[in-house]
């Protein structure tokens, strides 16, 4: 007689689970998630009705293979993941834009490096930068490319590591690395630039 | 270590994305005996928890109010999908042809399965 005990995984035990546990699962502890997922989404599309709409059909592609989802994992991670596939599928399918060109770019961070090269300009970047308006902030994330804005949400908003990042943009880590580095570095630019347009420069002649 | 080459993996550095801690450590050391660099990083990383402060301030929009019940609506209805029981619609057709006194009938039946699936 085979007397093996059983070890069932926690997949498994998921195919048992029913209906009705499964909806209370995830509205236990996918739900909460709402307004983080509106905020990353906002940042996909940059409209709050199309992020409504992108929050929504995350949600309800969440569901379908919630059973899919491995507890015990980064659960808002796993969110993003499908948010980032939704936007791809769905919204960005017909908006086939050029991506900037890399000597675009090169061009930006020249002129990034050359704008903190005085010692004098270094000691008030901090300053010059505290007091931009939120209303500036977005408006310079939306100005630079969407897969740098992305990139520089995921690891100086949310704090994840640039293995994490990959794993919810489906990217490699080296790419992440660039990404993030340059659109930070756009975004420093013209963050400066708004502030000096703002008179925050001081007479430091930033 | 050298400057240049700590200057080209700063970012790694303050991004805590050095594993190596024997590695993590040589920029510690270089960092002791080099006023320079120290300077710089002290620098970029001032810049860069700003900027994260900035960024964190700005990026924190809220859903409006009627997402989170139209999700719960949603949720509701997708799993009442997966709830939904199977329906067999049952057809009969009959023909009933007369020719020259003589009558065929035809009886046809045709069955259709009927079944929700949720949304992929």
């Amino acid at each position: 007689m085979n007397s093996e005990i059983e070890i069932r995984t926690p997949a498994q035990l998921l195919a048992t689970e029913s209906v009705l546990e499964r909806t209370a699962r995830f509205e236990r502890d996918a739900m909460q998630y709402t307004n983080q997922l509106y905020a990353a989404a906002m940042r996909y599309t940059k409209d709050p009705h199309d992020a409504q709409d992108l929050v929504q059909d995350t949600y309800a592609k969440a569901f379908t293979s919630f059973h899919q989802f491995e507890p015990g994992t980064n659960l808002k991670a796993w969110l993003y993941r499908i948010l980032t596939t939704t936007f791809i599928n769905t919204y960005r399918k017909d908006q086939r834009r050029p991506l900037i060109s890399d000597g675009e770019v090169e061009d930006w961070q020249l002129a990034a490096s050359a704008s903190h090269t005085s010692d004098q300009g270094k000691s008030a970047e901090d300053e010059v930068l505290e007091n931009l308006p939120d209303g500036d902030v977005k408006r310079a994330l939306h100005e630079i490319p969407e897969e740098f804005r992305l990139a520089v949400f995921y690891a100086d908003v949310e704090g994840y590591s640039y293995k994490e990042i990959a794993d919810i943009l489906g990217i490699p880590a080296g790419t992440v690395m660039s990404r993030l580095h340059r659109g930070r570095k756009l975004l420093r630019v013209l963050l400066l630039d708004y502030a000096k347009n703002r008179g925050f420069g001081g007479s430091d002649g930033m | 270590m050298e400057c240049n080459e700590v200057m080209h993996a700063l970012i790694l550095f303050i991004d805590n994305e050095i594993e190596d801690a024997i590695q993590v450590q040589t920029f510690q050391s270089h960092f002791e005996e080099c006023p320079q660099c120290l300077t710089e990083m002290e620098h970029e990383r001032q810049v860069l928890t700003r900027m994260k402060s900035l960024l964190s301030d700005a990026c924190c929009e809220e859903a409006p109010e009627d997402l989170q019940s139209r999700i719960a609506q949603q949720t509701a209805l997708l799993a009442s999908q997966m709830f939904s029981p199977t329906q067999v619609i049952t057809e009969y057709r009959r023909t009933e042809t007369t020719i020259n006194g003589e009558t065929h009938i035809e009886i046809e039946t045709t069955h259709e399965i009927r079944r929700d699936f949720p949304l992929s």
